[in-house]
């Protein structure tokens, strides 16, 4: 289970961020103070997301979908409101983060599983199912700089699939796939929901979230703009991204011109 | 006080994690090298033999043993140099890690300091076979090296803590820890004998606390000392200040590290 009251981030940013010692000293030298701007990533943002739930998470670039997925992985502790995390979180860690090319594909599972707070025997009876669904095969034993990267994918879905979090959160991860993977990571998503795992998905991609997902949250500039059945939020989402497009980029609030 | 104490039971906890990623540093070191490990041993011994060549008939006169003495000075230096340098950039360069996956995140330049511990311990094989060569007697004060390692173990993760999350804020830090290395060596008796430095630069020696370290260390293994006590008494000390600030520091800023790596 999963619950955000009223949460708050905001980002302090030096304006002209003093980037090296050298320009910081110079710059204290003269007396001179670093003015800030204050960036407000997420504006009261309150929700639940209950067991067996799939919650997507829709808007713009930079309406704060990919911060929020942090706060929910305890990444960013929020600036004000509450966070409550019941159970083991795992996020699909970005591609090749966790991995390191020198090492094998056996030895990349157990590094990212106690990433991910799993231990090597809780992670070693899973294995045959991890080699399995990423269709590696003997390719586990080689070093992953050999590998194809929609093999690298694969791995790092299997494992975080794998390792049974309690909620799972994904960013944009499936795009990456070819077809067929992102139908076998579909019916995998599917399938955990049955086992009673949360998720929280950001993606682009409507038709995907459409499918997935239970309840959608449109979020823009960290305000939640609206949440409820996935059509109707994504209608209206695309409804506002069409008019700001027309209007120009001047008008609608509704989506940054990217 | 209890958010610090929290975070090390967290790493604790967590300890497998440190176990792989220091397992993933050996490993990738050597995995792509036919001699592997032999090269941890053989890079101080192949330098010893150089730098022996050049200053071992210049100091002769003031030291007698020079390969042992300048065998040992690399092994501690190259523990300190490498795994300080290179837990500068624990942070920064784990930052897609540190912004997706919960993590103490300590672990990173932590870890570095532990594999580079066990290039040490690895690297002081070469030196006791040097004595064995040299038919030299291994010091009665022997018992005590564990804790001189310790020492400078426990100094070197409060400057790696220090070093890699001031880097978060400040980048250009790598440019100037390296010059700074660069005069550290310089003013520690690496390879040449402690008596040469004129005593008007006597406090420099004794503000230097790798010079403490490099001692006692040397003192453990060969050779004649009489500042044992002192020189340990003195590390403790230093190790102590050094963990607490890298501590203080690491602990006051690692909420806001995500937002600049």
């Amino acid at each position: 289970m999963l619950k955000l009251t009223d949460v708050w981030v905001r980002y302090r940013m030096a304006r002209e961020k003093p980037r090296t010692l050298q320009e910081y000293v110079i710059r204290r030298l003269r007396g001179g103070t670093v003015a800030y701007d204050e960036l407000l990533v997420l504006r009261g943002v309150s929700l639940e997301v209950e067991k067996r739930e799939t919650l997507g998470v829709i808007g713009p670039n930079g309406a704060g979908k990919s911060t929020l997925l942090k706060v929910i992985a305890g990444v960013i502790k929020p600036t004000g409101g509450t966070v409550d995390v019941r159970g083991r979180v795992a996020p699909l860690i970005g591609l090749g983060a966790g991995f390191d090319p020198d090492l094998t594909g056996l030895e990349n599972t157990y590094l990212n599983a106690s990433l991910l707070g799993r231990s090597r025997n809780e992670i070693e009876a899973r294995l045959p199912a991890i080699v399995a669904f990423a269709e590696l095969g003997e390719f586990i034993h080689s070093p992953l700089r050999t590998y194809s990267s929609g093999m690298v994918v694969r791995l790092a879905f299997a494992i975080a699939t794998e390792v049974e979090p309690d909620i799972l959160l994904i960013d944009e991860v499936l795009a990456v796939g070819d077809e067929h993977f992102r139908t076998k990571c579909e019916k995998r998503l599917i399938g955990f929901k049955d086992m009673g795992t949360t998720m929280v998905l950001v993606s682009h991609v409507m038709q995907e979230v459409k499918r997935l997902c239970d309840r959608v949250l449109w979020l823009d500039h960290g305000v939640p703009r609206m949440c409820g059945d996935p059509k109707s939020v994504i209608d209206a989402y695309l409804e506002a991204t069409r008019e700001a497009g027309d209007a120009g980029s001047g008008g609608g609030s509704a989506g940054r011109p990217t | 006080m209890i958010a610090a104490v929290a975070e090390v039971v967290e790493i604790v906890r967590r300890r497998e994690l440190l176990r792989n990623l220091v397992t993933r540093d050996i490993k990738v070191r050597y995995k792509r090298s036919i001699l592997g490990f032999i090269w941890v041993m053989l890079n101080p011994t192949l330098t010893m033999l150089v730098l022996s060549v050049v200053f071992a008939e210049l100091f002769r006169v003031t030291l007698k043993d020079y390969t042992p003495y300048v065998l040992s000075g690399l092994v501690l230096w190259l523990f300190f140099a490498q795994s300080t340098s290179v837990a500068l950039k624990a942070f920064v360069g784990n930052s897609a890690l540190i912004s997706t996956v919960a993590l103490p995140k300590a672990v990173f330049p932590l870890s570095v300091v532990l594999s580079a511990l066990v290039n040490l311990l690895l690297s002081s094989i070469p030196l006791f076979g040097l004595l064995a060569v040299l038919g030299l007697p291994v010091s009665r004060h022997v018992v005590l090296l564990p804790v001189a390692i310790v020492e400078v173990f426990i100094f070197a993760c409060g400057v790696a803590l220090t070093l890699s999350t001031v880097t978060v804020f400040f980048q250009d830090m790598t440019y100037v820890y390296d010059v700074l290395l660069l005069a550290w060596m310089y003013l520690t008796p690496i390879f040449y004998p402690a008596s040469i430095i004129p005593g008007k630069f006597g406090w420099l020696v004794r503000m230097n606390p790798m010079i403490h370290y490099l001692n006692a260390f040397r003192a453990c293994i060969y050779m004649e000392s009489r500042t044992l006590g002192p020189d340990l008494w003195y590390g403790l000390v230093w190790a102590a200040i050094a963990l607490a600030v890298g501590w203080a520091l690491y602990h006051r800023y690692k909420d806001r590290i995500v937002y600049y790596v």
